[in-house]
């Protein structure tokens, strides 16, 4: 079965608004910016990236503002699982920051998040999906 | 409020620190040694092209698709250059042999197959152009170079 691709500038895009969302959220002590967040990632991680809140908002912007960027094409597993990786990081801080009560704990992994996010979205360096790919050749090592 | 203000900044910052050194060094083609073995490549014992280029590619990698289309439009400027490539995923043993940690990694031969020059990340096409026709055409003179010589 072929691979699914996505459009890798959707993939930056909504790591930046992700970022600079939970960045307000630290600013403002507003902590339910981590459970919306964990939404967001839970819907691409589990119907797929092309349906990701986060990737939406690029295909609009693009389409209402008429850009023409071009498509860069990414297999989708890599960001996938980055996203999973993500969710289960903001997963942790919203049970810190709830059930647990714990501030600082649960800002400190939602800050994991924000600096990953950061970096994929100003660099394009895509730290879950470096572990993907090493997970992967891992992987294929044990089975070999 | 602020101490939250100055965390957000810290962090936002300690990312665009490395970002900027990630950059810097992302793509770099660094001078490196070693040779490659002509049965790994597939080159007969009689082929001897002017250079080769290898590239470790992965499964899944989207900086590798940008630096194939490089090494694509090079192979058809550079003539008798070799393109080689392997998925690094499937030649793990290759992969450990050049120490390839990453993809791409690619890694610029000359004619007798040692390496000149080795990046990891998505070199530039002129960086990748100058690693090959730079002073040295991949350990010869480079042709252009000795065009103009034998003018003069």
């Amino acid at each position: 079965m072929a691979t699914r691709m996505i459009d890798r500038n959707g993939h930056r895009w909504g790591a930046a608004i992700s970022a600079v969302v939970l960045y307000l959220g630290l600013i403002f002590d507003a902590r339910w910016v981590a459970p919306v967040v964990l939404v967001a990632l839970g819907i691409g991680v589990v119907f797929g990236l092309r349906y990701s809140p986060l990737g939406a908002t690029y295909r609009f912007v693009k389409r209402t503002f008429k850009l023409s960027i071009p498509v860069v094409p990414e297999e989708e597993p890599p960001p996938r699982f980055a996203q999973l990786m993500g969710f289960a990081f903001l997963l942790a801080a919203t049970i810190g920051f709830y059930p647990l009560d714990n501030a600082a704990a649960g800002w400190s992994l939602t800050m994991i998040v924000a600096a990953l996010q950061t970096l994929l979205a100003t660099t394009g360096i895509c730290v879950g999906c470096e572990v993907y790919l090493i997970g992967k050749r891992f992987s294929a090592r044990s089975a070999a | 409020m602020i101490v939250r203000l100055l965390v957000a900044v810290a962090v936002a910052a300690a990312c665009g620190a490395l970002a900027l050194w990630w950059r810097k060094r992302e793509g770099r083609l660094v001078e490196a040694d070693g040779s490659f073995d002509r049965r790994d490549l597939g080159i007969g014992l009689r082929d001897r092209p002017c250079a080769t280029i290898v590239e470790f590619y992965g499964e899944g990698c989207a900086p590798c698709l940008v630096v194939e289309k490089r090494l694509d439009h090079i192979a058809e400027t550079v003539c008798d250059l070799r393109v080689v490539r392997f998925d690094a995923g499937e030649r793990l043993d290759l992969a450990d042999r050049y120490n390839v940690r990453r993809v791409p990694t690619l890694f610029v031969t000359d004619p007798d197959l040692r390496i000149r020059w080795r990046a990891s990340g998505v070199p530039t096409e002129d960086a990748i152009m100058n690693a090959l026709l730079g002073p040295e055409w991949a350990g010869r003179p480079n042709p252009s170079l000795a065009d103009s010589d034998s003018r003069s």
